[in-house]
């Protein structure tokens, strides 16, 4: 049923928007105007600082919530030191502090986190629960509940409530972990110790009862402690700074997501039903965020999945990136992953649900990955338009992570000594600068991307801030912004969106009957022209803070909502249809129709299946960076190789599996029954020497039977112009016997690819085989060579005129002279294409495209997309989900020469940040390289204002060779009047580097559609993991493509991909995808 | 930065205001190197380089003067003699202590901040009278002389370092691994291509065998672990300042929370400098043995560190740290922050007895020193009684300290004393009387 609110009723405006975009929405209100004046006191004195308590500098909290039940949102604010405020909504935004009445300033003499509002005892009223931190005395520590008395005064009741519990808490969140109507308790908690060994957490199943996360049911008002019956962790390694409640699987069951901070592991909570939980980050992560800080967990994409955003410290301005500790150290990452700690990376996370239980997590992609040092991340809609945007919190009063201040505070303190003056560790804390900066808000695109919104909506005043809430403080339709700063005051920021006649909005306040009257974990999902937006009530996100009870929708001008979907937390299920705009619906639940969590069927065009062949790639750990340090990725992971071939002519395929360091190399013959058996006593390649890289079956002498050519590549210590680098020919007799056949030198570079052609028209099969990198010299360009064959298999290489390290070819008639020409990509290289006369090859590149295309490309399919008779090139690329970011105007360079002429190379990268464009590498880095560049920089401060005509002399500069890269994505050059047209592929696709490409109607819709397979993970640790991509099924629609959801393509493929076939057994057509250091994957066409 | 020094070191030499001497610019210039290595986190092995390099230009300067001290192209590999033509009368004293910062300042990351130092040493001429055509003429002898030597600092393979593979701990039982709480890279694991100058080769000094590594509970190797789990456990108030007196770690991180700040102390090849500087100023040698006193100090403790690094790439042995927090205690932690690199043999243990069977013969022994070298690191002053004893105490303070096994250490004193035998021998060999 629906009240109309009379209060809350407005007219919905039908003017159109105008001119909004230009003022700022956000308008920060002083002090004096809102009677807000709190503000979180941080003096710091000889005992009281950061040297004595490391989280000095953590901040407080925001809790929004009405407490007299007047319509009007009240705010609460944590002071870490001095009195809490609770402050009572006036209307108009101004408000009066009622601290001394209402009995809620909590002990000063002790450190007040987090706070949240709930009504604990299910009486109508909200109560108010703050979370204590602290070293010192235990009992200075337990929390405090405040009981609200109806009379906007408070009685404490922890201990009642059984909740007087002295665990270092930063936060607390009630919910109904186990469906019996009654709300539940977890806390928040967080070591206060920092334990520097990172193999003590493989002790993460002892208990520490004081740092230890904490669960407690609810019993009658009475909470008891569950947590290790739970299954919730509890070790002394916790160190928790942001908890959503969710439901993450939408199964009904209340999900926990727990970020923590250094290199403890984000824990997934999987609700198992039964009162019991499973962590699963590791399964549905693919990485997450190191030092995490605040989370939110909201449905950005309207899909109606709810993905996670995670905040970390990394600095937007290269500037600071330069000055800060950002994660270089290979050992410390190894020895993560040796314990099992997951892949961590300093940055924030957006991980976006695939629906199918994996995320793929995309911040980069949609420009929110690089906020600094931040704190909460809040998910709402403060424009109006119908998608989420995002706040984010951040600054630091003293910025301690500085380089210059780890490296040079030691001469300060021996200055000291020898002057013979006492060292005060006030000295030492006021040398560390301060960082204030502004706050991020970020604009959703409605395209999975966002854009960076601080300045063109108002939030432009530096501050140090923590907690936040959003809260429509005076019911006018559009978010207010509340922020609790250090040293500042309370920053409140009244939202114009409504007076700018943004976008309409539909609110929603629910009510149950019975208990858990505020119905905390209620979901909602309103439906407009086929779009879709979905929330749950869950009130505690962000950092330390408790969101409105009340939902807030933006529509933008949709003027009503067709119909709206509310699951009650009974798991009743409630259906309202054409709800006009703008007004704030209260709803109490009158329904009791059942809900149950409906497995949507959905067609799946790939069925994931038991292996048909049990292999598992062992992959070699080798790092490469310690050979070339200042390389961006490593080169040695190229297995495994697949090849399909019919060795027997039994008209059933076969395969060849390459080897690694315990397997050997090897051919499967397919049985009639569709079982695969290796031939017996043949080893191919010596993977303890070489590494293959690319294998193709075809008939080299002319005897009818398929052969195999085995390219070797790799990095590792292979030495250029050795038998590591030299590629192998086996000759098949036809009765299952591979003989070793004798090639000419062909090992001067490790080689990315081979490609089959009769490019002399002699009757033939010739061989393109491509050079990846000369290992130890990167980035010179490799040898590639053309392979002559005489016919009887006896080849004669040519270098093949290219330059460039070489990714991919492909042969194709593109001018249809009958000859086939060559198309080639690679790293740092434009598309090249070779036109193929019987003089020769000559580079036709720019007779086919307009201007150079210079990508990281790693993957090239030359098919007939849309049927016309003429051949597209889909090129696969680095994709825009990482730190680099490319075009022609703001160009990729890679400079190169031995600058301090000692016999190695030294590459410097430049890439553009913030529209100059700086050296990727850091002053650490280069100083370890080159030794030179140590008397060049004084400081990290110094090197971080550097472009590379300050790190290079005039002369070092005009000898240097250069690569040039100005794009990214992975895109379809279509055929226009000759020429190649470039059109970019969707942004699924640009998640991650594409490895693979297939065509084939995947679909069944008589289209050629994409699949598209990659992933990078053996980066630099600032670079971090490339790993989004989960099988990218693209459907033709027209001439574009339409990405198919994970749930949907029925894809979920684990790791890096380096080769994949098509497999036909028992007449089945089968997908096998050969990742490194995994098993074979198997998928069932459909 | 040199009123620090002179305020520091104006304590040994009272007589310094009185009559001004060459040889109480000596200390000070050598000192105003060791802060700007402290300054740059520079580590062990390339400390004792640095020194080397500093002091040849002012050996050979003294050599060229004095019949009783032999020439370094006498003693240093491939070293020749410098072309001094173009320099016609210049005060080799004077020269030979503008030549240590001057060399300095070429070869030092932040030599810059030498600069400062060589204007307040021409200050302080100009304050004794010298004329401005005596210190031109130094200058430019001494920047003759640095060049010289610099040029010959080229040819010793450092800059080949770079082009060299970085270290990957070998997988395995026994192995070093990087160390909490930096995890730090190994640090120069090719320190053994860098030229000697007076052994053979990196391998001449090769020590004894270490105790073979084992699990097992009843082996040698943990019986040599437990020593040093049980010294950790229970160290008087004595030893405890002796691990500490010899920490000699140029970069110890703490860490609170997020925050990181990088104690800075002397490295042990500095120290032993310093030591060198008291002994010669308390001994009242002339500037002319100092310089060779403190060159020979330099060019032992390069041979030392080369040595010795040599046989920790050879072994590469596991840390107790790491052995015993495995096997033992997992919460144990050495009172020492464990250095970057591999264990076997203690860098300490060998470079100590090196440069003190040096000092010995130099000076005797039986010679009592008080050391204050560590006061500007909040540490107090402590008396030897003998440049031996010292050594000793720096040996024996890394099992204290947490960081070294007993055999690293006795073995390495064995390595150290073939070291400084041969370095002696070689001094004489020169023409030392």
């Amino acid at each position: 049923m629906i009240q109309k609110g009379l209060l809350y009723l407005l007219v919905a405006t039908v003017i159109p928007l105008v001119t909004w975009a230009q003022k700022p929405i956000f308008q920060l209100l002083p002090p004096d105007q809102t009677g807000i004046t709190f503000k979180n006191e941080i003096i710091e004195t000889e005992t009281r600082n950061i040297m004595e308590y490391e989280y000095l500098y953590s901040g407080g909290g925001v809790a929004v919530g009405d407490l007299n039940n007047d319509g009007l949102d009240d705010l609460f604010f944590t002071s870490n030191l001095q009195e809490n405020k609770l402050y009572l909504n006036l209307g108009n935004l101004k408000f009066k502090d009622i601290t001394l009445p209402a009995g809620v300033a909590g002990r000063a003499d002790a450190w007040k986190s987090g706070v949240s509002m709930a009504d604990v005892n299910n009486d109508g009223l909200l109560d108010i629960f703050v979370c204590y931190m602290g070293k010192g005395d235990a009992d200075k520590r337990r929390k405090q509940l405040f009981i609200n008395q109806g009379n906007l005064t408070f009685k404490e009741q922890a201990k009642e409530y059984g909740l007087d519990d002295p665990s270092y808490s930063f936060q607390s969140a009630f919910f109904d972990y186990d469906h019996d109507g009654d709300l539940d308790l977890f806390l928040l908690n967080h070591s206060v110790g920092k334990y520097d060994n990172l193999e003590l957490y493989k002790y993460r199943n002892d208990i520490d009862a004081l740092a230890g996360n904490k669960l407690f049911e609810n019993q009658n008002n009475h909470f008891v402690e569950v947590t290790p019956k739970a299954g919730i962790r509890q070790h002394s390694l916790t160190y928790g700074l942001g908890i959503v409640i969710t439901d993450l699987n939408k199964d009904g069951w209340q999900d926990l997501y727990v970020t923590n901070d250094y290199n403890e592991p984000d824990y997934i909570y999987l609700n198992n039903q039964n009162g019991t939980f499973s962590e699963v980050s590791k399964k549905a992560l693919r990485h997450m965020s190191q030092f995490s800080m605040g989370l939110d967990i909201a449905d950005y994409n309207n899909d109606g999945w709810s993905d996670i955003v995670s905040l970390d410290m990394l600095p937007e301005e290269n500037r600071r990136q330069k000055t800060l500790q950002l994660q270089e150290n290979y050992e410390s990452y190894e020895l993560m992953l040796r314990q099992d700690l997951h892949r961590q990376f300093m940055r924030n996370m957006l991980q976006l649900n695939n629906g199918d239980g994996t995320f793929s997590e995309i911040a980069q992609t949609a420009g929110i990955s690089n906020t600094d040092w931040s704190w909460s991340p809040l998910l709402a809609d403060y424009d109006n338009d119908g998608y989420k945007d995002l706040f984010v919190s951040n600054g630091y009063l003293r910025d301690f992570t500085n380089k210059d201040f780890l490296k040079y505070w030691g001469d300060y303190k021996i200055r000291k000594a020898m002057d013979r003056e006492p060292m005060q560790l006030m000295d030492l804390i006021k040398a560390i600068p301060s960082s204030r900066l502004p706050n991020y808000v970020f604009r959703n695109n409605h395209d999975l991307t966002f854009t960076n919104k601080q300045a063109e909506w108002g939030l432009t005043n530096p501050c140090v801030s923590n907690g936040a809430v959003y809260a429509d403080l005076d019911n006018d339709g559009d978010l207010e912004l509340v922020v609790n700063n250090i040293n500042d005051p309370a920053s409140i920021y009244q939202n114009l969106s409504r007076e700018n006649n943004a976008g309409n909005y539909l609110q929603f306040k629910l009510q149950t009957s019975k208990s858990n009257r505020n119905a905390l974990g209620a979901r909602v999902t309103i439906y407009t022209k086929g779009s879709l937006q979905y929330q749950e009530l869950m009130p505690v996100r962000g950092y330390l803070s408790s969101q409105p009870l009340t939902l807030h929708f933006g529509l933008g001008a949709h003027t009503h909502v067709d119909s709206v979907q509310i699951i009650w937390p009974d798991w009743s299920v409630e259906i309202l249809r054409n709800v006009p705009a703008n007004q704030r619906l209260m709803l109490e639940q009158k329904t009791f129709k059942p809900w149950t969590a409906s497995a949507i069927k959905k067609s799946v065009f790939f069925e994931k299946v038991k292996p048909l062949i049990t292999h598992t790639h062992q992959g070699y750990s080798e790092n490469d960076f310690k050979r070339q340090p200042l390389m961006l990725s490593m080169y040695s992971q190229s297995g495994p190789v697949l090849a399909r071939g019919d060795v027997n002519k039994d008209g059933l395929d076969d395969v060849f599996i390459s080897g690694d360091q315990t397997n050997t190399g090897k051919i499967l013959i397919q049985q009639k029954d569709g079982t695969f058996k290796a031939i017996e006593n043949l080893v191919i390649g010596d993977e303890t020497i070489s590494a293959a890289s690319a294998a193709v079956f075809f008939d080299a002498n002319g005897d009818g039977y398929d052969d195999l050519y085995v390219a070797m590549g790799g990095y590792s210590l292979f030495e250029p112009n050795t038998a590591s680098l030299q590629d192998l020919l086996y000759l098949n007799d036809g009765k299952g016997n591979f003989t070793l056949a004798s090639l000419p030198s062909v090992n001067a570079s490790s080689k990315s690819c081979v490609r089959v052609a009769d490019y002399d028209l002699d009757g033939d099969w010739d061989l393109f085989v491509g050079g990846r990198v000369i290992p130890g010299k990167y980035p010179l360009s490799p040898s590639s060579y053309l392979l002559e064959n005489n016919g009887k298999g006896e080849f004669t290489a040519h270098r093949f005129p290219v330059n460039g390290m070489i990714t991919d070819a492909q042969w194709e008639d593109l001018d249809q002279d009958g000859r086939k020409d060559l198309i080639i990509c690679g790293e740092f290289m434009p598309i090249k294409i070779f036109k193929n006369t019987p003089e020769g090859f000559t580079d036709q590149s720019p007779q086919y495209f307009s201007q150079e295309e210079l990508g990281f490309w790693s993957s090239l399919l030359v098919t007939d997309l849309d049927h016309d008779g003429v051949k597209e090139i889909i090129a696969g690329n680095l994709g825009t989900n990482s730190q680099i970011k490319v075009s022609p105007e703001q160009p990729g360079e890679l400079y190169y020469a031995d600058f301090d002429k000692n016999g190695s190379i030294d590459p410097i990268f430049c890439f553009y940040m913030q529209n100059k464009s700086y050296p990727f590498v850091s002053r650490d880095e280069l100083n370890d390289q080159i030794f030179p560049m140590r008397r060049k920089f004084i400081s990290y401060k110094d090197y971080s204002e550097a472009t590379i005509d300050r790190i290079l002399s005039p002369e070092q500069l005009s000898s240097a060779l250069k690569w040039t890269v100005t794009e990214a994505r992975s895109v379809v050059f279509r055929r226009d009047q000759g020429q190649f047209k470039k059109e970019i592929l969707p942004i699924q696709s640009q998640f991650a580097p594409v490895t693979q490409i297939l065509s084939g109607d995947f679909s069944h819709h008589h289209q050629s559609d994409l699949l598209l397979l990659g992933n990078k993970s053996f980066n630099r640790l600032k670079l971090g993991t490339m790993d989004a991509n989960y099988g990218c099924l693209l459907k033709a629609k027209g001439l574009g493509f339409e990405y198919v959801n994970q749930g949907e393509s029925g894809l979920s493929v684990n790791g890096d991909v380096k080769s994949v076939v098509q497999l036909r057994v028992n007449n089945q057509n089968y997908l096998v995808i050969g990742a490194f250091d995994q098993p074979l994957q198997f998928y069932q066409l459909k | 930065m040199k009123h620090f020094l002179l305020l520091f070191f104006s304590t040994l030499s009272i007589t310094w205001a009185q009559k001004p001497t060459p040889v109480q610019h000596l200390q000070p210039s050598v000192f105003a190197v060791t802060m700007v290595m402290i300054h740059d986190v520079v580590n062990p092995p390339a400390a004792a380089r640095f020194y080397s390099y500093c002091l040849m230009g002012a050996q050979e300067f003294v050599s060229g003067q004095d019949k009783k001290i032999p020439s370094p192209t006498l003693i240093a590999r491939d070293f020749k003699k410098p072309d001094l033509s173009s320099v016609k009368s210049y005060d080799y004293a004077m020269a030979a202590t503008y030549c240590i910062l001057e060399t300095g300042r070429l070869i030092l990351p932040s030599g810059y901040m030498l600069e400062e130092d060589e204007k307040k040493l021409v200050d302080a001429w100009i304050q004794e009278g010298k004329s401005q055509q005596t210190i031109e003429e130094a200058i430019a002898a001494a920047q003759v002389m640095a060049k010289h030597v610099i040029s010959y600092s080229t040819t010793d393979q450092y800059n080949k370092l770079s082009t060299r593979l970085r270290y990957r701990p070998i997988k395995g039982d026994g192995y070093w691994y990087p160390t909490p709480p930096g995890y730090m890279e190994a640090i120069e694991p090719h320190w053994k291509t860098i030229r000697p100058f007076m052994m053979d080769s990196s391998s001449q000094f090769t020590p004894k065998r270490p105790v073979t590594f084992s699990r097992d509970s009843t082996s040698e190797f943990y019986k040599i672990a437990y020593e040093v789990y049980r010294a950790g456990s229970d160290l008087s108030p004595e030893q405890r300042a002796i691990a500490s007196y010899w920490d000699c770690n140029p970069f110890a991180i703490n860490t609170s929370g997020h925050m990181m700040i990088g104690f800075k102390k002397i490295s042990p090849g500095g120290h032993w400098m310093n030591i060198a500087s008291i002994a010669t100023t308390q001994a009242k040698l002339s500037f002319n043995r100092s310089v060779l006193v403190l060159a020979t100090t330099a060019m032992t403790l390069h041979d030392s560190f080369i040595s010795c690094w040599d046989e920790k790439y050879r072994s590469n042995r596991i840390r107790p740290e790491t052995y015993i927090q495995q096997r033992i205690d997992k919460t144990w932690q050495p009172l020492l922050q464990t250095p970057p690199f591999p264990e076997y043999t203690s860098g300490h243990s060998v470079a100590s007895t090196a440069v003190a069977e040096v000092l010995t013969f130099f000076m005797g022994d039986h010679f009592a020193f008080t050391d204050n070298t560590e006061v500007i690191f909040d540490l107090p002053t402590r008396h030897f009684s003998s440049f031996r004893q010292a050594a000793e105490e720096a040996a024996i303070s890394r099992l204290y300290g947490g960081i070294h096994y007993r055999d690293s250490i006795e073995y390495g004193q064995e390595q150290g004393r073939n070291i400084g035998k041969h370095a002696i021998a070689q001094v004489k060999k020169a023409g030392y009387r």
